[in-house]
């Protein structure tokens, strides 16, 4: 690891350079003036009134003292990484002197130094220090250090529950990233976890815009409560997910995954399905610094869906209706076919290609985030602005003069401030918000995707042109069909348009106070916050004008028809508008921490911890008054640690929690966990060049509590949920029902003897470096136990008549897996650099206990099987003709027959019919069992370029049968019917061509029961590989940028979901069954990011 | 360390207020004790256990509208439909309401707005609340203890009911005479079902002691708050209903049944004929009809209102059955069903009557009385077409011109099929066909009617894929001739009260149990009259006499019988009724087996329309005279069996 020193002459400093003054001589008061005059200022501004001050004071002191202020000077420079991207809080000393700073958050700095020649020393936690030298004649060019990673990393500090820990110490498992890892060309945090931290299993299954949050989860799914994701907090306080998914990387200071008992401990009740510790970024003492980044991005589809072309539809629609009713009515006449075959009229024979009307090919999203930071000896500060605006894919008309288009406009701001109020004592502020302002379309793009799939291509066209006889009607001739109760998907996009809003304010004042005075190590934190989060939506719309060809109008000599409006009545030119949802809520949390750490004799460290919180949520509009009660956790955790020498630790910890869920008598539960490690390589009998150059065990067990149990609106499982005025139980009585009272209902029995649902956790890990180093090695196994899992009791019979579940803490699950992380640096030359990461995360589970009925057959149990398996039938394969149908056990599914064509399922159990006790567990989980991503960056001088792949495997999907299936609609209100996928027209079971295999069976133009069972007819595997992001960055050279005064200018070029290895081809495959929603976007990305 | 004391002090004493801190829950919570503090609550606690009753009106919660051989629609989209087509399985039982299971396909269906939702509701829930409800009463401070026991008797009567309306659909059943705690044993919970004479017995018990509780009113004398609820009239009633289900063949002495015993070898069915049962049932039948009578209940005849003119004897005949079902005034009915809507069952119904309104889609959605339906009416001379001497049977498809005499009931130089002509009112009143007369609609003159036109492009026929008759005919019977629709999209449906049992049903019911226990009679023959007296026809005596070719078939028991039976199905016919007598009688198997047949109604030539199409090809094996328990049902209960067949 060589450093790298660039040093170059910018500008003209003799003046400076030929009688530099130090502040050394100065008496201190005025230093601290010097300091503090630099608080608040831009970078630029700030060194200018420097140089001024310096000046003046040379002007008014400079006779007395010149000899000591004649070795004065500046020194300015830049630290980045060995990716080339800037490294902030670096500490820069002068070796020998008391001169220090740090590195901004663009990682420049600017220090002072006396002397002819000087050595600076770069340090950092996680890299190697280093020194290097500067010559006063050559101090005006910029220094420019790179810093290589640690190889001993002993000293490393790492984020853990309420504190930090030295990296050899900590005997949990977690994964802490570089926030630089996570920084997407999405503008949703959610989407980089995938494949890029072991341990996370996610995926990404609808890309709109404000809807597209990854689902994931910390080592899988283990329970089968409502809550399977992690804890997550940011600067302590909880959040949800919607929130962490608009958090920007640029602001993100550390981000850790906490993943075994003894990580999550200290969280108790909620640590259960681990926990994401994010911490944001504080300013430094040092100059003020000002960095942005601007993005713009084109974002398409990964891929679109092929539909059949109208005239197969037509001929396939009819086909559907022969084949399965030979008395039906044809829809489509042969006229028509072949009028439409001839492109005829097209008013009268519509052939209408929704995704073109309705869809963009692409759309353009922006990006932009600002921040400053700097401070001085009281008092530091972070400031960061952010901006994003997403678009959606969707047409606009030119008949509105609103913009019916998705439009979300994402602003955060951000304001950490510490101070330092005595030397002992800190205060710091964090005050944070994030808005969303959104015009979309009124259902939202999801529902515009779903209209498009859901519409018939030859009924109507979009809209009709204005003919002479409406030559004067203002508002567009929306196409319908019969009586308006089609479904046009292009008049419910532009007839109108939805704001939302959604802001989430945040604030936070914390109290450090060093105990050092009554024992030294010792030290009190104490955090009260709030969060305020408030929502509403509101549309504005008009009630369109639908038109229809007048049956029978066209005069297929003359071309003339007729069409007429076919609800005047209801149709409106003006705008209505709907007040939609409005949440409000409202949280408070507070904390206060006992720390204690103190290191006796040299080796023995010993380390205490007592956290105490509690937290408090208020839901403004609830919807029910168990459900409004306030939301209360609180509790008391603590952690012991002991270390020996660098060598071996142990920890304890324990949580103790409260939750207003539980009865009295269950509220509390205890949950204690401990681990050892020992750090091998460190022994005396280590042979330090060996191959193996680190080596580290840990182990850990421990009990973790979850009482997210149930369902989010099971509050108070000890009281019974009675609706006292329920309608839908009520009745009416007399003459034309004059006389009516609401019913009582009951939806939930009380049980006294629900409580928490534990979980035991051990945790085995293994650390490694090899090559001194260069390669990296994170492996984890773990295990887990859950028991007490709420469940429904299965053996009470419908004949007890109860209106609820009645339940108990009788489920079992257990789960295991590995995670592992591999890391290589190297470098191939001091200009030629090569990382590269791969992380694996295999993680499953089955139900260990489960309730249920006797089944006479072991393969109906649960138990034994994933938690997210999925039963269903066998599909042999599709019946040959009627006759094996006849002869084939009885498949009843709802109410037709199967036909020649049909799934034939098979008989498991052999009773001769097809019936629940057939259904098997089939295919994968549904959550992916295997994540896994690898990617490598690589940069030469100034040029840097990385790749990286993401993967899942082990799942199974399976392609929604009612929602694909052509010519059938499926909603209410308004007629549907699915589009035909061209995949389907090309490969289906018909009469003809009597293929027992194909990918669709016999055509049907209703809803077809039998079709529609789960089955592994319509089962996917859902592996596959993706290039999920490729970047390629250009640094400009600092002598050119610096004439105009900027530090550092980044341009570069990334592409998210660029490729993507799957057999399945109808739509992305991440979108597993959900393949007519909004779609996975791939986003293509320029920027440029500037410090100043 | 006396800092480190106090700020572990502090600490601590935080901990201490956690528990009062997470007791978020204040007083008053609403518990089920509450509904029982206060009269008004406890009321809103009867009506809910009113609120189980089925919806007997819609087409998607009453399998017996579509579930036999009387309507036939377009496609399977209602429960009653997919049971007529033998749809019927042990994974998604069809309309479960010992599971209260609801298909997909059946929400599909009635989910759409213009349906309204119906949701299949499991009736032991509603047996449930009955014993929750008469555990708790007695707790209510501010009621009259006589208001308590008429509250009483009328929970008594529903619960009795819930368990019969079980009881018919699965036979013998668990009988839930008092509630289980919840947190019972799995052996206590996982009930057997008792044998079925047993289930009677108790059902029957129940009835009485709510009949012999004296505030439980006759009738009801206030109509404006409390008209639907349950009377000692309605009590009586059902007793008749159950007590003739109970003595019927398919429950009476079934050896179809030998050997269906429950997992302990207990007998679940009498398999010997026991004409005691019917005895039971007659003096049931006549205690019923003397308490309605008594009540003020008779049969229904038209009186003219202020809406119309004088109108013909045709007409009059005509609105009597129309009326026997949509009247707003009607003394025939015992138990209205006051709270359902029947808009859905009027939407159903009625065809389309006018040209301008031929795109109109919230008419016209699909119920078509079958052919075989419109050949069980009588013909004029009061004999089925299959006996009357005068009229000719051979040649009923045959083309036809209607003359300026037959204007009340088809249009004048109409051309339609023989089998429209001369046929009695009761033909004309419930049934709507190509070429009929509809009169109602806003319009109540006779001289200038509505006609129904059911031709292919003519406006009542079909005039898109999801919205006409399949077979040519529309029940008119279930239209409220008050009702109107004007515009395309607005049908201003005029409400009636359901007649869940009324007079000419317990009438018939008694003929037949008379019939049964001692064969024809006088008594018998006076009951059925009055029937047909009100339809226009001529007594039964007569009527064979002098138009059957076999004048004496009702002096037989068999030929008594069979009179009775095609009397209840034309009488009935529509109202949910025929579908449980074929089962009851044990002649689905002959009547349900048979093909569903219309008229070609794609057709829209004259000659070409009215050719007999096949429609479908009816199954009914013996499993299907009693529903399925759904599987799972019998997996999680393993005291249950499972029915024969199934």
């Amino acid at each position: 690891m060589k450093r790298i020193e660039t040093i170059r002459p910018i500008m003209d400093t003799k003046l400076l350079s030929d009688k530099t003054i130090g502040l050394k001589g100065l008496p201190e008061p005025l230093k601290a003036e010097i300091d503090g005059e630099q608080v608040g200022l831009t970078g630029t501004l700030k060194t200018s009134v420097l140089k001024l001050f310096l000046l003046l004071t040379l002007l008014i002191a400079g006779w007395s003292q010149s000899d000591a202020w004649a070795q004065r000077f500046p020194i300015k420079g830049e630290v980045v990484d060995e990716g080339n991207s800037s490294l902030s809080d670096v500490t820069v000393q002068v070796k020998g002197q008391t001169f220090a700073t740090s590195t901004d958050s663009e990682g420049q700095f600017t220090i002072e130094a006396e002397g002819e020649s000087v050595i600076l020393i770069f340090s950092s936690i996680g890299f190697a220090p280093q020194e290097v030298v500067v010559e006063k004649e050559k101090s005006s060019d910029p220094v420019i250090v790179r810093l290589t990673p640690e190889q001993t990393a002993l000293d490393d500090v790492v984020v853990v529950a309420f504190g930090e820990q030295k990296r050899t110490e900590v005997v949990g498992a977690m994964t802490t990233i570089k926030p630089s890892e996570l920084r997407v060309p999405s503008s949703n945090l959610t989407t980089a976890l995938a494949g890029r931290v072991s341990g996370v299993i996610a995926y990404q299954r609808s890309g709109e815009p404000g809807a597209d949050n990854a689902e994931f989860f910390i080592r899988g799914v283990n329970t089968f409560g409502y809550k399977v994701d992690p804890l997550i907090l940011i600067d302590n306080l909880e959040v949800s997910t919607a929130e962490f998914a608009r958090l920007t990387t640029e602001d993100i200071a550390s981000f850790s995954i906490m993943k075994d008992a003894t990580a999550t401990a200290l969280y108790g009740a909620r640590g259960a399905n681990g926990v994401i510790i994010v911490k944001t970024k504080e300013g430094k003492e040092g100059s003020s610094n000002i960095s942005f980044r601007v993005e713009n991005s084109l974002s398409a589809p990964t891929k679109n869906l092929e539909l059949a072309d109208p005239i197969t539809y037509m001929m396939l629609h009819n086909e559907a209706v022969a084949t399965r009713d030979p008395l039906g009515v044809r829809p489509y006449s042969r006229d028509k076919i072949a009028n439409t075959v001839l492109g005829s009229n097209s008013v009268v024979y519509p052939n209408t290609d929704w995704q073109k009307e309705i869809l963009k090919t692409y759309t353009f999203n922006q990006k932009a985030h600002l921040n400053i930071s700097g401070g001085g000896k009281v008092a530091q500060y972070y400031v960061a602005g952010s901006f994003t605006q997403d678009n959606g894919m969707l047409k606009v008309d030119g008949n509105n003069n609103f913009n019916n288009n998705i439009d979300l406009k994402t602003y955060q701001l951000r304001s950490n401030t510490n101070i330092h109020i005595t030397p002992t004592s800190e205060v710091i502020v964090r005050l944070s918000g994030i808005f969303d302002d959104y015009t979309g379309p009124m259902n939202g793009g999801s529902g515009v995707y779903n209209n498009v799939m859901q519409t018939n291509p030859v009924l109507f066209p979009a809209y009709y042109p204005k003919d002479e006889e409406h030559a004067h009607i203002e508002h567009t001739m929306f196409g319908n069909y019969e009586d308006g109760n089609y479904l046009n998907p292009y008049a419910e996009m532009v007839r109108g348009y939805k704001d939302y809003s959604r802001s989430t304010m945040n604030a936070s004042i914390e109290f450090k106070q060093n105990l050092d005075f009554l024992t030294e190590g010792l030290s009190l934190t104490a955090m009260g916050s709030t969060s305020r989060y408030s929502f509403f939506d509101v549309s504005r719309f008009y009630n369109p004008f639908y038109y229809q060809l007048v049956p029978g109008s066209y005069d297929r000599k003359t071309g003339v028809y007729s069409i007429d409006v076919v609800n005047p009545l209801s149709g409106t030119e003006y705008l209505s508008y709907n007040e939609g949802q409005k949440e409000v809520s409202s949280v408070f949390h507070f904390q206060s921490i006992l720390n204690y750490n103190h290191t006796f004799f040299e080796k023995h460290n010993l380390g205490g911890l007592l956290v105490f919180l509690m937290r408090n949520n208020l839901q403004g509009n609830a919807g029910s008054l168990q459900t409004s009660l306030p939301y209360r956790n609180s509790g008391l955790s603590g952690r012991l640690t002991y270390s020996y020498d660098n060598r071996y630790s142990a920890e304890f910890n324990f949580g103790y929690n409260g939750s207003e869920r539980f009865h009295e008598s269950k509220r509390f539960g205890f949950f204690p966990s401990a681990g050892v490690a020992w750090t091998v390589s460190n022994e005396k009998f280590w042979n330090p060049d060996s191959k193996i150059s680190k080596m580290k065990l840990r182990a850990t067990y421990g009990i973790v509590g979850n009482d997210q149990i149930g369902s989010p609106a099971d509050r108070f499982f000890f009281l019974s949920e009675v609706n006292m005025n329920d309608a839908t139980r009520g009745e009416v009585f007399g003459e034309d029902g004059a006389y009516s009272r609401n019913g009582v209902s009951i939806s939930r029995y009380d049980n006294r003897e629900i409580t928490w649902e534990t979980s035991k956790k051990l945790n085995l890990g293994l650390e490694l470096g090899l090559l001194n180093n260069k390669i990296d090695i994170l492996a984890d196994y773990f295990t887990e136990y859950r028991s007490n899992i709420l469940m429904t009791r299965a053996n009470i019979p419908t004949t007890m008549g109860l209106s609820a579940a009645s339940r108990a803490n009788v489920g079992e699950a257990s789960s295991h897996g590995v995670d592992i992380s591999v890391d290589v640096n190297h470098y191939f030359s001091s200009e030629l650099w090569l990382t590269a990461r791969g992380n694996f995360t295999y993680a499953t589970s089955q139900y260990e206990v489960y309730e249920e009925p006797v089944y006479p057959n072991s393969y109906s149990s649960r138990v034994g099987q994933p938690l997210t398996q999925t039963w269903g039938y066998i599909a042999e394969r599709l019946f040959i003709d009627d006759a094996e149908v006849a002869n084939a056990p009885a498949q009843n599914f709802g109410s037709r027959p199967a036909m020649a064509g049909d799934i034939k399922y098979a008989d498991v159990n052999g009773d001769g019919q097809i019936t629940t006790l057939d259904r098997v567990p089939i295919g994968y989980p549904t959550t992916p069992e295997i994540v896994y991503g690898f990617g490598a960056s690589s940069g030469y001088r100034r040029i840097d370029f990385s790749l990286f792949f993401q993967g899942s495997a082990r799942s199974s999907f399976w392609i929604n049968q009612s929602a694909t299936a052509p010519f059938i609609g499926t909603s209410s209100g308004t007629i549907r019917q699915n589009q035909l996928l061209k995949a389907y027209a090309d490969d289906h079971w018909s009469e003809e061509n009597r293929n027992s295999y194909a990918l669709w069976p016999r055509l049907d133009y209703q809803a077809n029961s039998n079709n529609q069972e789960t089955s592994t007819w319509f089962m996917r595997n859902g592996s596959f590989l993706r290039l999920k992001q490729a970047e390629f960055g250009y640094t400009l050279p600092v002598t050119l940028v610096n004439r105009v005064r900027i530090k550092n200018v980044r341009f570069f070029v990334n592409g998210t979901n660029l490729w993507l290895w799957s057999p399945f081809k109808l739509w992305d495959i991440e979108q597993a069954g959900r393949g007519l929603d909004y779609p996975v976007q791939r986003v293509y990305n320029v920027g440029i990011q500037v410090s100043l | 360390m006396r800092y480190l004391t106090i700020i572990f002090g502090v600490v601590l004493s935080l901990f201490s207020s956690c528990n009062k801190y997470l007791d978020v829950v204040p007083d008053n919570i609403a518990t089920i004790d509450m509904a029982f503090r206060m009269r008004v609550t406890a009321e809103q606690y009867l009506f809910t256990c009113y609120s189980y009753l089925p919806n007997f009106s819609h087409v998607a919660s009453n399998p017996a509208l579509y579930g036999a051989d009387e309507s036939w629609r377009y496609d399977n989209s209602y429960p009653g439909v997919q049971i007529a087509r033998g749809s019927q399985s042990i994974v998604q039982p069809i309309l479960d309401r010992w599971s209260g299971y609801t298909s997909a396909s059946m929400s599909a269906a009635t989910t759409g707005s213009l349906e309204g939702t119906v949701s299949t509701t499991s009736l032991w829930r509603g047996i449930r609340d009955c014993n929750i409800f008469m555990e708790n009463i007695d707790l209510v401070k501010d009621m009259d203890q006589s208001e308590k026991d008429r509250w009483i008797a009328e929970v008594k009567v529903l619960k009795a009911f819930y368990h019969f309306y079980l009881l018919r659909m699965y036979g013998p059943i668990p009988l839930i005479r008092e509630n289980l705690p919840i947190s019972s044993g799995v052996d206590e919970v996982q009930v057997a079902r008792e044998p079925f004479d047993d289930c009677v017995d108790y059902i029957v018990q129940l009835l009485d002691e709510a009949a012999a509780e004296e505030n439980l009113p006759i009738t009801i004398e206030d109509r404006t708050t409390e008209l639907g609820r349950i009377t000692k009239s309605i009590t009586l009633s059902i007793k008749a209903l159950v007590l003739v289900t109970a003595a019927s063949p398919l429950f009476n002495g079934n050896v179809d049944y030998e050997g269906f015993v429950d997992k302990n070898g207990l007998t679940l069915f009498n398999t010997v004929y026991d004409p005691e049962k019917w005895s039971r049932a007659a003096v049931a039948c006549k205690d019923a009809i003397d308490l309605c009578h008594t009540a003020g209940h008779k049969l229904y005849t038209y009186s003219l209102d202020a809406r119309s003119s004088q109108v013909s004897t045709d007409t009059y005949y005509k609105m009597n059955i129309r009326g026997s079902v949509t009247a707003r005034e009607n003394p025939e009915v015992i138990w209205p069903d006051v709270g359902r809507s029947t808009t859905t069952l009027q939407r159903e119904s009625q065809a389309r009557l006018d040209a301008g309104t031929a795109n109109a889609s919230t008419v016209s959605r699909g119920m078509a009385p079958t052919l075989k339906m419109a050949e069980s009416f009588y013909t004029i001379n009061g004999v089925p077409i299959t006996e009357d001497k005068t009229w000719d049977y051979a040649g009923r498809y045959s083309l036809r011109v209607a003359t300026d005499a037959e204007r009340n009931y088809i249009q004048p130089n109409y051309t339609t099929a023989s089998l429209h002509y001369d046929r009695e009112p009761r033909f004309y009143g419930s049934l709507a066909f190509d070429g009929s007369v509809w009169f109602g609609q806003g319009n109540f003159t006779e001289s200038a009617p509505w006609y129904v036109m059911a031709k292919l492009g003519q406006y009542s026929g079909g005039a898109s894929a999801n919205r006409y008759s399949v077979t040519g005919y529309w029940p008119k019977k279930l239209v409220n001739p008050a009702s109107t629709y004007a515009a395309s999209v607005a049908y201003v449906v005029v409400q009636y009260h359901w007649p869940i049992i009324r007079l000419a049903d317990l009438y018939l019911l008694y003929a037949e149990a008379l019939n049964e226990l001692d064969g024809p009679g006088e008594e018998a023959y006076h009951y059925i009259n009055l029937v047909r007296e009100k339809a226009g026809l001529a007594t039964l005596q007569e009527s064979w006499e002098n138009y059957s070719t076999d004048p004496g078939k009702y002096l037989s028991q068999a030929g008594l019988r069979q009179i009775i039976h095609q009397e209840r199905t034309i009488e009935l016919a529509f109202e949910g009724h025929r579908f449980w007598d074929l089962r009851r009688w044990k002649r689905a198997m002959d009547e349900l087996n048979k093909p569903v047949y219309g008229w070609d109604v794609s057709q829209r030539e004259t000659d070409l329309y009215y050719r007999i199409r096949e429609l479908y090809r009816q199954e009914f094996r013996t499993r299907d005279y009693l529903w399925p328990l759904r599987e799972l049902d019998v997996i999680v209960n393993e005291n249950l069996v499972q029915n024969p067949g199934w």
